[in-house]
């Protein structure tokens, strides 16, 4: 992944994340808005229902404060404080008397608790309200809630209890209005409000208790575990009903116990907001939130991209130098401005380049004096050894002349013959270092490597068992699947008889040469050469593929410079792993494709004139 | 068409034929006969001159059909009509308002009856215990005192005291602890319909009684308004039962006769010769079944305005006796209405 891209999934990222941060927070404060909104809408409710109550309650009081103070009410009371007074002309005045003052439920009382008359049940004449006659102050306690029988059965009363005194007998009248559906539907309610009545009639949940202003309520079971919670425990409280599984369904009940005389839970008034424009405007938010995100990723990502094209313009650049570099083009330069960090770095590695470029140069400079000193040396030993022979088979035959001895001829025919053995080695000696330096470049082809390997080691069958020589024996651990790779088989045929007769030059006294090849992890192949000899130094390990360098009496220093060369020409890479007393390997990993072809030369040669170099192969040998 | 045109029609009929022998024979006119007749809503009669007991005191009778019980009672305070029959339960109040209130001796039974039975139907059959508690819940005391503002009687036998001389040793008082205990012993607790006549405020009145008195015994009564002309299935219902003759064991065989119709009651019939003693022993079979439950007694009621003079009421099986009424002049009548 580009440095771009991360920064532009960096940009993009931080994008998503902040609108969605964004969007959640103002979904939230919508939603706690609107739950603050719908929780004012209940208490609003709630305080109106209060407020409706206490004037119904006021009005139920006085309206039967009226009936009391009413003459016929009077006549009554006078009439049944006689001694004979007689009740049952009266048994059918309350019903009339209710109608008149809109009351539900109205009772003429006797002084001993019977009824005298009933609107509400007109048949219960004659039986006993107790509670009336208990020590209370009925004006002081105003209205109440109060479960009363009727006809159709028990019913959820707002009752209020006046009394006339003649004499030393009382005249109770009981009156009040029912709470049921009239009661809901005269509530003013908001639109998506809606107001149902539990009237606890029962010790258990009744569905059919449940009344809304059109009568009994549906799906009313729902209800069950709100009116079980307020039954167990009256108070206030909140809850939530899912009609359907769609959200928008559902509603958020206030429910509101309503205590009687003695505290106990008559009634329940549940409040219903209806959540679906909340709901609906949640939803527009977060499509719309999605939409804002949605256009914010796309704007963002735009932006990002400009963005980070913009910011990662010089850092490519400076990698693409940086490639160039590593590319062998030292020279490159990055045409950045700016004073920021990246100009400033930029501006670093273009000075690092030129520093780079002229410390090439310098030891550019350096390596060729000390490779030219090393030449020297190297040809200065390979040459003072024939030189030192010819020096003495001359100064032989100035003797053998100047003494005049007789046997002139025969010193001077050994001299020459000395001498044109010693010119052979000299041209031996040229010819190696010419054949270094004209080491071609790989021609590639399909090679099995087993192939190669197997040739090399017949060409030396009759080497390793040569008679007057400790016995070599081959070991060949040879991959039947190894893959063909693009190689030249000359060249690395070339580099593998080198190894193999520094292996024989590092068993003199015989041992194992094992050759091992198997697949590399990149596709390509892995050799393997080990001898059982001498081994090498660390040291020796160090500089074994520097060019000239040897271990060896009248070696040159160049076979592992050309196997390197090889390898390097063919994208591979070689190691050694050597144990003094145990023996050396040398391995060598070749690619399945080589590379076009880089520059691998030593940091010490210079690319272009080596080029010129390669073009003018005997004019540098000549300069040799 | 209600009861009450019913019975108009019927003693319309007795005034213009009244000469039929005991096989029903006509032997010639009454003491009215018709000179005008609307269906249901109005009829007028003519004294007949020739009439063989004598000519009727008043000229003519215009009778109005179809009048609500609170109407005939304002046409009598208002002085729009001379006579007519009203509830026993509004006779109190229409004496208040100034109407002379005449009664009968109270000869028609109001009774609960059972009417539940495994024939198709019938309403579910109850066990004579539950009838027992429901019989011992009712106040009939109650019902004569506030429902019926103290006309009629309570009735705890078939007849009535005046004609068997035995109804007092059938008790009428309410015994609502007994009929708990016995209510409680019934599991599941008793659940009934009990039907009245839609049309009798009288009947739906003391059927809500029923239901509020039950109620205590922990019975529940549910009262149910039963249409005339559609089959009502219902547990038990309130009937009227009016005696056709003066005669006891006449009268007891006639109601033995409609409740054995609409009980399902089996009990054999009285000889005319029955003594008090017989009379006596079938009513107490009969109530003791529980089947029955006799609850009050009624007297016929008739409002008459201040003028009407000489009118009696009739007794059980009698007609009335408008042909023996004379009418008083406007200074009689209104010397009436001073004394008042």
């Amino acid at each position: 992944m580009t440095f771009r891209t991360k920064l532009f999934l960096i940009f993009t990222l931080a994008l998503v994340v902040s609108v969605g941060l964004v969007a959640a927070a103002v979904t939230e404060v919508t939603r706690r808005a609107f739950d603050q909104m719908n929780a004012q809408h209940s208490d609003a409710l709630v305080a109106q229902f209060q407020r409706e109550f206490a004037q119904r309650s006021e009005d139920v009081v006085h309206r039967v404060q009226g009936i009391a103070d009413a003459e016929g009410t009077v006549r009554m009371a006078i009439d049944l404080s006689r001694p004979k007074g007689d009740v049952s002309v009266y048994v059918n005045d309350a019903a009339g008397v209710a109608k008149a003052h809109q009351l539900d439920f109205l009772d003429f009382i006797s002084n001993d608790g019977s009824i005298i008359s009933s609107a509400e049940w007109p048949a219960r004449f004659g039986y006993k309200i107790d509670w009336v006659l208990q020590p209370e102050d009925w004006v002081a306690r105003g209205s109440f809630l109060m479960k009363a029988d009727t006809q159709e059965g028990p019913a959820l009363a707002l009752l209020s209890v006046s009394r006339v005194r003649v004499g030393d007998k009382d005249l109770y009248i009981v009156g009040g209005e029912r709470l049921g559906r009239e009661f809901i539907a005269s509530l003013v309610l908001p639109t998506g409000m809606r107001a149902l009545l539990y009237r606890n009639l029962d010790p258990t949940f009744q569905a059919a208790d449940l009344i809304d202003s059109t009568g009994p309520a549906t799906q009313a079971d729902q209800f069950a575990a709100i009116v079980q919670k307020e039954q167990q425990e009256p108070g206030e409280q909140i809850a939530r009903i899912n009609w359907t599984a769609d959200a928008a369904n559902a509603e958020v009940f206030h429910a509101m116990p309503l205590l009687g005389r003695q505290k106990e839970l008559l009634g329940i008034l549940l409040i219903g907001s209806s959540q679906h424009d909340v709901v609906t405007l949640q939803r527009q938010i977060m499509l719309l939130s999605v939409g804002v995100v949605g256009i914010g990723l796309l704007v963002g990502a735009l932006l990002g991209w400009w963005g980070a094209a913009r910011v990662t313009r010089p850092v490519r650049q400076l990698a693409e130098g940086a490639r160039e570099v590593a590319g062998g083009n030292w020279n490159a330069r990055v045409n950045v401005r700016g004073r920021n960090e990246i100009g400033q770095l930029a501006k670093a590695f273009n000075q690092m380049t030129e520093q780079l470029v002229d410390q090439r140069e310098r030891l550019i400079q350096a390596e060729r004096v000390a490779a030219w000193r090393e030449v020297a040396r190297r040809l200065a030993h390979e040459l003072k050894n024939p030189l030192f022979p010819l020096q003495t088979t001359v100064e032989n035959l100035q003797r053998a002349k100047e003494r005049g001895y007789g046997e002139f001829e025969e010193v001077f025919h050994e001299s020459t013959g000395i001498l044109l053995a010693e010119i052979e080695n000299l041209k031996n000696i040229v010819g190696r270092f010419s054949e270094f330096s004209k080491m071609p470049h790989p021609e590639l082809g399909s090679v099995q490597l087993n192939e190669v390997v197997r040739s090399v080691v017949k060409l030396f069958e009759a080497q390793f068992g040569a008679v007057g020589r400790p016995p070599i024996t081959p070991e060949l651990h040879l991959d039947d699947h190894l893959p063909l790779i693009q190689a030249d088989a000359t060249l690395l045929h070339r580099a593998m008889e080198n190894l193999i007769l520094n292996a024989m030059d590092a068993m003199p006294s015989g041992g194992v040469l094992m050759l091992r090849t198997s697949p590399a992890a990149d596709g390509g192949v892995h050799l393997e050469i080990s001898d059982t000899g001498t081994g090498l130094t660390s040291e020796e390990c160090e500089r074994l593929f520097t060019p000239y360098y040897t271990t060896k009496q009248h070696g040159t220093g160049l076979g592992l410079a050309i196997v390197q060369s090889v390898v390097s020409d063919h994208g591979g890479r070689i190691w050694v792993e050597s144990e003094a007393g145990v023996g050396t390997s040398f391995h060598i990993e070749l690619p399945k494709h080589p590379p076009r072809r880089s520059v691998s030369f030593p940091i010490s040669f210079d690319y272009e004139k080596e080029k010129e170099k390669e073009a003018e192969p005997e004019k540098h040998k000549q300069e040799a | 068409m209600s009861e009450a045109e019913d019975a108009a029609k019927a003693e319309l009929g007795s005034l213009i034929y009244d000469n039929r022998d005991a096989s029903g024979t006509s032997h010639g006119g009454g003491p009215f006969h018709v000179t005008a007749f609307e269906a249901g809503k109005r009829a007028v009669l003519a004294a007949t001159e020739d009439y063989r007991l004598g000519r009727p005191f008043v000229d003519s009778i215009e009778i109005t059909m179809g009048r609500a019980a609170r109407d005939r009672i304002l046409d009598l305070e208002l002085n729009k009509a001379d006579f007519a029959e009203i509830p026993a339960e509004d006779a109190r109040r229409a004496a208040e308002h100034g109407v002379r209130v005449s009664r009968s001796k109270p000869d028609e039974l109001l009774a609960l009856v059972f009417t539940g039975g495994d024939e198709p139907g019938r309403g579910k059959p109850l066990s004579a215990k539950a009838r027992d508690a429901i019989a011992l819940s009712i106040d009939r005391a109650a019902i004569v005192n506030f429902i019926l503002q103290k006309e009629g009687e309570p009735a705890g036998g078939l007849l009535p005291q005046w004609s068997s001389g035995t109804a007092f040793l059938f008790s009428t008082v309410a015994d609502p602890v007994h009929a708990k205990e016995l209510s409680a012993q019934i599991v599941p607790a008793p659940k009934i319909v009990l039907g009245y006549d839609s049309g009798d405020s009288l009947e739906q009145a003391v059927a809500e009684r029923i239901a509020v008195d039950a109620r205590e015994a922990r019975v529940q009564i549910t009262p149910q308004a039963m249409r005339r002309g559609l089959e009502n299935v219902t547990d038990a219902r309130l009937i009227r039962l009016r005696m056709q003759s003066k005669s006891p064991a006449a009268a007891l065989e006639s109601f033995i006769d409609g409740l054995a119709v609409t009980t399902g009651l089996e009990v054999a019939g009285l000889p005319d010769s029955a003594s008090a003693e017989d009379i006596y022993n079938r009513e107490r079979a009969i109530v003791s079944s529980y089947r029955v439950v006799p609850l009050v007694w009624l007297p016929r009621v008739f409002g008459l305005s201040g003028r009407v003079r000489d009118w009696t009421p009739p007794g059980p099986g009698e007609r009335w006796s408008l042909a023996d009424v004379w009418l008083d002049g406007p200074v009689e009548a209104a010397v009436e209405e001073g004394k008042k």
